[in-house]
C-alpha cells in the first residue's frame, strides 16, 4: 500500500490551481455568460512570460508579476475587443469564440517557444517546511493559500460589494441591468480583468508544479471547466468542492498501479457524473 | 443558431431531381478520377489524408448544420475508428470494408456512450463533454497506440510494425485515391439520404424551436442520438481511410487540438454548405503540407486558423464556400442583368 | 369530448387555473377570456407543456397525465399556434410530413395524405414552396394542415384569426367549419374575435381568474351578463 501522503501535499495545491481557474470561469460566465475556453491558454501564457524574464536574467521574484500583468491585458483586451462584439450572438457562438483565441494563442506560443520540456522555477520553490511528516515547498503552501484566500475575496466581493451586485444583476439579466443603469460594460471588463489574473496566477503556479507546456497548460482548463460544470456555474461553494475533489483525486491515483498513467481523465468522469446527477429528474421549461 | 441551416445547398429544397447539381458532381468525380496522373507521391498521399478528412469534417458539419451541435471529439473518434479498422484487420484478416465498417460502428457507440449524458441538456455542455473526451481519448491513444500486427487485445507488434492491407481493388496508391473518393461520394449520399428524409425532417424541427418539435411529435433527444451517432460513424470511416491510406496511424497524432482544429476548419469552410468538409479537409492537411514545402513553422498555420474561426464567427457563418457561393451568385445575377425576377 | 375535472395550476404563488371543471363535447367549442384568464395554459396543460398541481384532463375518455408530450400528437392531440412554427428551409409539403411522420397512417399513401390535407387548407398548389417563401397567412394554412393529418382527435387553435384580411379570415372560418367533418376531430378555438367565435362555435367556455364563468351555446353566453361584465364590458348607461 503506497504512502498517499506526498500526493496527497501535492493534490491540495493542485487542486488549488484548479480552484483558481474554475473561480475565473465561473465569475466571468455568471458577469457577461461567456465560458472562457481560453482560461487555460492564457495562464499558459502568463508562464511564458515568466520563464523568458528569467531567462534573459530578469529578477525571478517579480517575474511571475509580469506574467499575471500581461495575462489580464490579454484577457481584457480580448473581452473588449472581441467577445463585445459577440454579445448579441448565442452562448454556443461566444464560447467557441473563446476556443479560437485558445487555438491562437496555442499557435503562438508553440512559434516562439516550441514543446522543449521546461520547467518554470519559483524563488518559493527552494523554501520549504514539514508537516505531517511530508516537506511542503512554499510554493505548494502559497498555492493552498491563494486558493483559499481568493475564492473567499471573491465569494465577499461578489455578495457585499457594490460592484459584486452588479455583476451578479449582470448575470442575471443583461439587458435589464444596462436599463437600470448598471454600467455593464465597465462591470464587463473588469469581470475579464478578475478572469485573466486568475488564469495567470494559476498558470504561473502550474507551470511550476507540474510542467511548462503549452499544450498541457492550455488543456488544463478541461479539470477547471469540470469543476465549474459540477458547480452548475453558478454555485462557487460546489465550483470549489469540484476542484479539490478532482484534483485530490488526480493526485491520489499518481501511485495505484495500473490506473495512474490514465489519471488525466479524472476531471472527464467528474463532470460527466455531475452531468448525470443534474438530469436524474426529467425537467421541461416552457418558454 | 437562426435557421440557416443547408443555405446555398441544394440538398432540400424540392422533390424534383436537381439535374444541375447532379452533373456539376458527376463531372468533378470524373475530374477527380483522372487526377493522379498528375501529381507526385507525396502530394497523392497527402490528397489521399484530404478525402479521409473530408468525411471527419462532414461529421463535424452534420451535426452543426441540422442541429446547431458543437463536437470537440471528432477528430478523436477519427482515431477510435481507425483503431478497431486497424485491430480487426490485422488480428482477423478482415477485408478492408469490413474493417472500416467495424470501426465507423465502434467509433459512433464510444461516441454515444460518452456523449448521451449531455444530449439532453444544453448544447454548451455537449461542446464542454466532447472536449473533454477528445482528452480522454488523447491519453488512451498516446499510452496504448494503435494496433500494428501484434497479438493481445492492443495489438502491439513486437517486431517490425505491420501496414494496414489495402482493399482488394486498390493496392496502390492512385486507386486508393479513386477508392477514397468514392467511399467519400457515399458518405455524401448517406448524408443526403439522412437530410432529406425522416431524420432531416426531424432535425429541421428541433432547430425550428423545441416546442414546435414537441408538438409535431418529435422525440428530441431520440433524434439528436441519431445524429451524434450518424457522426460518429462518419468519424470512424475517416479513420479507417486514413489508416488505409498512410498504412498506420501514430499515437501521438491525436491530441485534442486536432479535434478543436477539425471544428474550426469546418466552420471556416463553411458548415452549411457542401463544399464546406472539403475545404476544411484541403486546410487541415494541405495547407500544413504547403507551409512545410516553404519550410515555415506548423504552428503559423494554427494562429491562421484560430484567426479564421474568429473571423468566420463574427462577420460570416456560411464560411468560406458560403461567401463563395454568394460571389458566384453576384457574378451571375451581374451576368444576367436586371431583367430577372428577384430570387 | 374533452373532461377537465378539477384542474388546478400554479405558476409560483399564482393560480394559472383554479380548480376548473368543464365538459366539452360540441365539435367546434370556443375558449374566451380577458388576458390572463387561463385558455393558453389550458392548452398547454392539453398540450403537455404544463404540468397541473392538482385534477386531470381527458380527451375521448382517456386521461392525458401518463401520455409524454412529444407522443401527443400521436394520439391525436394537435395545435396551432400564435407565433407559427412552420420550418423555414421545408416546402409546404415537408412541414407537413414532419409531422405524418410521428402519427398513424393506417397504411395509406404518405404522399396522398399530404396532398389531401394541403388541398383541404387550399394550399394543394404550393406544396413545394419553401416555407421562408410563404406569405403569413399560408403559414397559418400549413400549420393546419398539419394539425389535420393523421387521424387526430382534438385541434387546438390559438388565436388563428390574428391579423387577418377579410377574405382570408372567411377561408379561414370555412375551414374552422369543415374540420370536424374533414377528419373527425374535434376544434377548441382560442381568440379573442367576437364575431370569429360566433360564426364558428356551438359552445363557448368562458375563463376568468383560471375559472370558468360560463359555458354554453355561444350567444347565450355571449348575453350573459357576468361575461359582459368580465370580457365584453359593460355599456355606459344613457349613452
Amino acid at each position: 500500500m503506497p504512502d498517499f501522503t506526498p500526493f496527497l501535499v501535492s493534490g491540495l495545491a493542485l487542486a488549488a490551481t484548479y480552484v483558481l481557474s474554475a473561480v475565473g470561469i465561473v465569475v466571468l460566465y455568471r458577469a457577461s455568460g461567456v465560458v472562457n475556453f481560453a482560461q487555460g491558454a492564457v495562464g499558459a501564457l502568463a508562464a511564458f512570460i515568466s520563464w523568458s524574464i528569467v531567462e534573459r536574467g530578469g529578477p525571478e521574484s517579480l517575474s511571475w508579476l509580469v506574467g499575471v500583468a500581461v495575462a489580464t491585458i490579454v484577457s481584457l483586451a480580448y473581452g473588449r475587443l472581441i467577445a463585445t462584439r459577440l454579445v448579441s450572438t448565442d452562448p454556443i457562438t461566444r464560447a467557441v469564440a473563446t476556443l479560437s483565441f485558445a487555438l491562437i494563442l496555442l499557435g503562438f506560443m508553440g512559434y516562439l517557444w516550441g514543446e522543449a520540456p521546461r520547467r518554470l522555477r519559483l524563488p518559493t520553490d527552494t523554501m520549504s517546511f514539514e508537516l505531517l511528516g511530508v516537506r511542503v515547498t512554499l510554493t505548494r503552501a502559497i498555492a493552498f493559500g491563494l486558493g483559499v484566500s481568493v475564492t473567499a475575496v471573491v465569494m465577499l466581493f461578489l455578495s457585499h460589494s457594490r460592484m459584486g451586485l452588479q455583476m451578479r444583476a449582470l448575470a442575471s439579466n443583461r439587458e435589464l441591468s444596462a436599463m437600470l443603469g448598471v454600467r455593464v460594460f465597465r462591470i464587463d471588463g473588469w469581470a475579464w480583468v478578475i478572469s485573466g489574473v486568475l488564469a495567470g496566477v494559476s498558470g504561473v503556479l502550474l507551470a511550476d508544479l507540474q510542467r511548462l507546456s503549452g499544450q498541457a497548460l492550455t488543456f488544463a482548463v478541461i479539470p477547471a471547466i469540470a469543476a465549474a460544470v459540477i458547480g452548475r456555474f453558478a454555485s462557487l461553494p460546489a465550483t470549489v468542492a469540484g476542484a479539490l475533489a478532482i484534483g485530490v483525486c488526480e493526485a491520489l491515483l499518481t501511485p495505484v498501479p495500473v490506473i495512474g498513467p490514465f489519471r488525466s481523465a479524472t476531471p472527464f468522469i467528474f463532470a460527466v457524473g455531475a452531468m448525470l446527477w443534474m438530469q436524474r429528474k426529467p425537467v421541461f421549461v416552457y418558454r | 443558431m437562426t435557421d440557416r441551416s443547408l443555405e446555398g445547398v441544394s440538398l432540400a429544397v424540392s422533390s424534383r431531381l436537381p439535374f444541375r447539381e447532379i452533373a456539376l458532381c458527376a463531372g468533378a468525380l470524373a475530374a477527380l478520377y483522372f487526377l493522379p496522373s498528375f501529381l507526385t507521391g507525396y502530394w497523392l498521399r497527402v490528397l489521399i489524408s484530404v478525402a479521409a478528412l473530408v468525411v471527419a469534417s462532414l461529421s463535424v458539419s452534420v451535426l452543426f448544420a441540422q442541429l446547431g451541435m458543437v463536437s470537440l471529439a471528432q477528430f478523436g473518434l477519427l482515431g477510435v475508428g481507425g483503431w478497431f479498422a486497424l485491430r480487426i484487420s490485422h488480428g482477423m484478416g478482415a477485408p478492408f470494408e469490413l474493417a472500416l465498417l467495424t470501426g465507423g460502428a465502434a467509433a459512433a457507440l464510444v461516441g454515444l456512450v460518452v456523449g448521451l449524458p449531455a444530449l439532453r441538456m444544453r448544447g454548451l455542455y455537449l461542446a464542454i463533454i466532447t472536449l473533454m473526451m477528445a482528452g480522454a481519448i488523447q491519453v488512451l491513444i498516446s499510452a496504448f497506440g494503435f494496433p500494428d500486427g501484434g497479438a493481445g487485445i492492443l495489438g502491439k507488434s513486437t517486431g517490425a510494425r505491420v501496414m494496414m492491407a489495402r482493399p482488394f481493388l486498390a493496392q496502390g496508391d492512385p486507386a486508393y485515391f479513386r477508392y477514397a473518393v468514392v467511399i467519400a461520394a457515399l458518405c455524401y449520399l448517406l448524408v443526403l439520404a439522412h437530410v432529406r428524409g425522416r431524420p432531416g425532417r426531424a432535425w429541421a424541427m428541433i432547430r425550428r424551436g423545441e416546442v414546435c418539435a414537441l408538438a409535431g411529435g418529435v422525440h428530441i433527444v431520440a433524434y439528436k442520438v441519431w445524429a451524434f451517432a450518424l457522426a460518429g460513424f462518419l468519424a470512424g470511416i475517416a479513420g479507417g481511410l486514413l489508416a488505409g491510406g498512410v498504412g498506420q496511424l501514430d499515437g501521438s497524432a491525436f491530441p485534442a487540438s486536432q479535434s478543436i482544429m477539425l471544428f474550426a476548419l469546418t466552420i471556416v469552410g463553411g458548415a452549411y454548405s457542401s463544399f464546406g468538409p472539403i475545404i476544411a479537409g484541403l486546410l487541415l492537411r494541405a495547407f500544413p503540407a504547403l507551409l512545410n514545402e516553404l519550410h515555415v513553422d506548423g504552428n503559423i498555420a494554427t494562429m491562421v486558423f484560430g484567426v479564421g474561426l474568429l473571423h468566420a464567427l463574427m462577420t460570416a457563418p456560411q464560411g468560406i464556400a458560403g461567401q463563395l457561393g454568394d460571389a458566384f451568385r453576384a457574378v451571375g445575377k451581374f451576368f444576367k442583368g436586371n431583367g430577372g425576377t428577384a430570387a | 369530448m374533452i373532461e377537465i375535472d378539477d384542474l388546478t395550476v400554479l405558476f409560483g404563488g399564482v393560480r394559472g387555473l383554479n380548480a376548473l371543471t368543464a365538459n366539452l363535447p360540441e365539435p367546434i367549442t370556443g375558449l374566451v377570456g380577458p388576458n390572463g384568464a387561463g385558455k393558453t395554459t389550458l392548452i398547454n396543460v392539453l398540450s403537455g407543456f404544463i404540468r397541473p398541481a392538482n385534477g386531470s384532463v381527458s380527451v375521448d375518455g382517456k386521461d392525458l397525465k401518463g401520455i409524454p408530450i412529444h407522443k401527443r400528437a400521436a394520439f391525436g392531440i394537435r395545435r396551432t399556434f400564435q407565433n407559427e412554427q412552420v420550418v423555414e428551409n421545408l416546402s409546404a409539403a415537408d412541414n407537413v410530413a414532419a409531422v405524418l411522420d410521428n402519427v398513424p397512417t393506417d397504411g395509406q399513401p404518405r404522399r396522398a395524405l399530404i396532398a389531401r390535407a394541403l388541398e383541404f387548407v387550399g394550399l394543394g398548389a404550393r406544396a413545394d414552396v419553401l416555407g421562408r417563401n410563404l406569405n403569413a397567412y399560408e403559414r397559418r394554412m400549413v400549420e393546419i394542415a398539419r394539425a389535420t393529418v393523421g387521424s387526430p382527435r382534438l385541434i387546438m387553435m390559438d388565436e388563428p384569426g390574428a391579423g387577418l384580411a377579410q377574405d382570408e379570415s372567411e377561408h379561414l372560418r370555412q375551414i374552422i367549419r369543415n374540420v370536424h367533418s374533414y377528419c373527425g376531430a374535434q376544434v377548441l378555438l382560442v381568440d379573442h374575435d367576437v364575431d370569429l367565435i360566433s360564426a364558428t362555435c356551438a359552445a363557448t367556455l368562458v375563463l376568468d381568474f383560471g375559472s370558468s364563468i360560463a359555458y354554453g351555446p355561444t350567444p347565450d353566453v355571449l348575453a350573459d351578463p357576468k361575461v359582459r361584465i368580465a370580457y365584453l364590458g359593460v355599456a355606459e348607461e344613457g349613452v
